[in-house]
């Protein structure tokens, strides 16, 4: 159990399930057990942070995690696999890139929370509906086209104009988003990789808890 | 100097008369010349009138014959299925593509035993079940000579068109492509000798392609694609391991047909950029779409290889005349100083660039070329 984490990170992906499958035999309580595989994470996410890993590595990993987890969900009790917190994710209308998109909820499903994918081409009525019918504290947009910038900016005016917008933090990435778009959008932050989304999430949810408060 | 002259005296790392300006166009066509993207798509004519009208009115040394919005090319080079404006989406859109695994780990024997055409016969009815291989090589060798064509009016009109053909990238962005990003990311560990021996196999074929193509056209320069083999997807061990080795077929390759390789690097390839001295000094172009830092591929590969680039797309769609003609100035100055240099846009010209920031760039070179 003690190398679990390690070897996640190490991404010994036979040996990780091996270890899960000995800690299932020997009646460790899974949730200890996902918690070993969600540090192991957290140091995949380091080592892509000072440049060791990149994306292939924080894929690869994502993948095992969700491989390992079939093996623990089924014995994990009810209530233990609660999240969190819960984050809407899309690509905005007229793009249908949804990389960037789906390993920023790899990173998020892996450290606990909890996500509703949109998909990709989202309305932006869609991510007005979600919001409203999920009470979720986050939404995160994705884009790849310049052309779609524009979606992006109607999209967040819609979530304003819904008069819903300080009920939720608005996170945005892509290749086009810069800072000053960010502003522009009045958006509350700018994810440049999925480690930072994963820290934006962190945070927001320490905040959510402070107000709660 | 004549716009070809330019350009090979870039590529020699010579200092011609003044810094030449390429920039990559295809939807923007459209934009420009008021048809739609569906016509650009589709019609080679259009096509090519559009091309034409675009790289005399800014005055352009060196054009693209929109050859990444050329249907058919686009459908056997890619192998997702391509979603087009007009029939998939709205016809003034640009094209996307909807990425699935549509190729199965038994297609790397095939590939490795059979051969690249082999392979499009398996996966081309996965991704278009209403087209057949056959119909597939029948449009190849239409579009092929269409290309022959439009070069040579190109020619005519004193612009030199850029590439005769378009490799992919090395294997591992076709299998991008191929099996999803997700599992050829995976197969990397799962299965590399796999990937490795069905990989030198896809080089070789697509070299055999790139050359006859390129001997058609008579276009000496063949575009190299690079997006998720950059440093953003891989670390150094896998580049070296997956990517650095086909990279070296292609180019050799290439080379031995006197062909000059265009590197097309999309996003940030700046930690990468030092495996590029490896090629041989003076024949190739690096083409850079400003999320790579072209100031220090100044400082790595000027006085190596040709750079090519690299006004951002952001810029032109959304920034002021003035902006467009200050980074301009920035980069003629301090990448083109001392010859070497190719003034582009970084990546292709947005569909939604605006006209006097893609004139700006033409002006830059009046002003200070």
């Amino acid at each position: 159990m003690d190398q679990l984490a390690q070897t996640f990170s190490a991404l010994e992906e036979d040996r990780v399930y091996q270890i899960v499958d000995e800690c299932l035999e020997k009646s460790i309580a899974p949730l200890l057990i996902v918690n070993e595989l969600s540090r192991g994470m957290e140091k995949v996410g380091q080592l892509f942070k000072d440049d060791e890993y990149a994306l292939a590595e924080l894929i690869y990993a994502g993948e095992i995690f969700k491989e390992a987890m079939e093996k623990i969900k089924p014995l994990l009790l009810d209530g233990e696999s609660s999240s969190a917190g819960l984050v809407i994710m899309g690509t905005v209308a007229g793009d249908i890139h949804d990389l960037g998109k789906n390993i920023v909820i790899t990173m998020l499903e892996c450290s606990g929370f909890k996500v509703i994918d949109l998909g990709v081409d989202v309305p932006a009525k869609k991510f007005v509906e979600a919001i409203k019918e999920s009470g979720a504290s986050l939404i995160g947009m994705s884009l790849l086209l310049t052309t779609a910038m524009d979606s992006l900016r109607n999209a967040i005016m819609a979530i304003e104009e819904a008069g819903i917008r300080n009920n939720i933090k608005i996170m945005i990435g892509g290749a086009p988003v810069s800072e000053h778009l960010r502003e522009e959008t009045g958006a509350d932050y700018l994810g440049r990789d999925a480690v930072e989304a994963l820290t934006i999430a962190r945070k927001v949810f320490r905040q959510s808890t402070v107000d709660a408060r | 100097m004549k716009a070809a002259e330019r350009i090979n005296a870039v590529i020699n790392l010579e200092c011609p008369d003044r810094v030449p300006l390429a920039p990559l166009l295809d939807h923007w066509a459209a934009t420009y010349t008021g048809i739609t993207n569906a016509e650009l798509m589709s019609d080679p004519d259009k096509r090519f009138n559009a091309v034409l009208k675009t790289a005399i009115d800014f005055k352009w040394d060196m054009s693209f014959l929109a050859d990444t919005v050329n249907t058919t090319l686009l459908k056997l080079g890619v192998p997702a299925r391509l979603k087009l404006p007009g029939i998939d989406l709205p016809e003034r859109s640009e094209h996307q593509f909807d990425e699935k695994e549509v190729m199965t780990e038994e297609d790397f024997d095939i590939l490795e035993s059979d051969g690249l055409i082999a392979l499009f016969s398996k996966l081309i009815p996965r991704i278009y079940p209403e087209m057949t291989v056959e119909s597939a090589m029948t449009d190849f060798a239409r579009a092929s000579t269409e290309i022959t064509d439009q070069a040579a009016w190109l020619r005519e009109n004193g612009i030199e068109p850029a590439v005769g053909f378009v490799i992919p990238g090395p294997s591992f962005e076709y299998f991008c492509f191929a099996r999803s990003i997700n599992v050829a990311l995976t197969d990397l560990r799962r299965r590399p000798e796999k990937l490795k021996i069905a990989g030198k196999r896809f080089c070789h074929d697509m070299l055999d392609l790139a050359i006859a193509s390129s001997g058609q056209n008579n276009i000496g320069r063949v575009f190299i694609g690079l997006s998720r083999s950059s440093p953003v997807f891989l670390s150094n061990k896998l580049f070296e391991a997956f990517v650095l080795p086909d990279l070296e077929v292609l180019v050799n390759g290439l080379m031995d047909a006197n062909i000059t390789p265009v590197f097309h690097c999309d996003t940030n390839w700046t930690k990468f950029l030092h495996y590029f001295q490896r090629f041989p000094k003076g024949k190739c172009i690096i083409e850079l779409d400003s999320f790579t830092d072209i100031f220090k591929a100044k400082e790595i590969l000027g006085g190596h290889m040709a750079i090519m680039g690299d006004v951002p797309s952001t810029l032109l769609a959304e920034g002021t005349r003035d902006e467009v003609m200050c980074y301009c100035k920035k980069l003629i100055e301090e990448v083109g100083g001392g010859g070497g240099f190719i003034l582009s846009s970084g990546c292709s010209v947005p569909l939604n660039a605006k006209v006097d920031n893609v004139r700006a760039m033409s002006e830059s070179i009046d002003e200070w070329g």
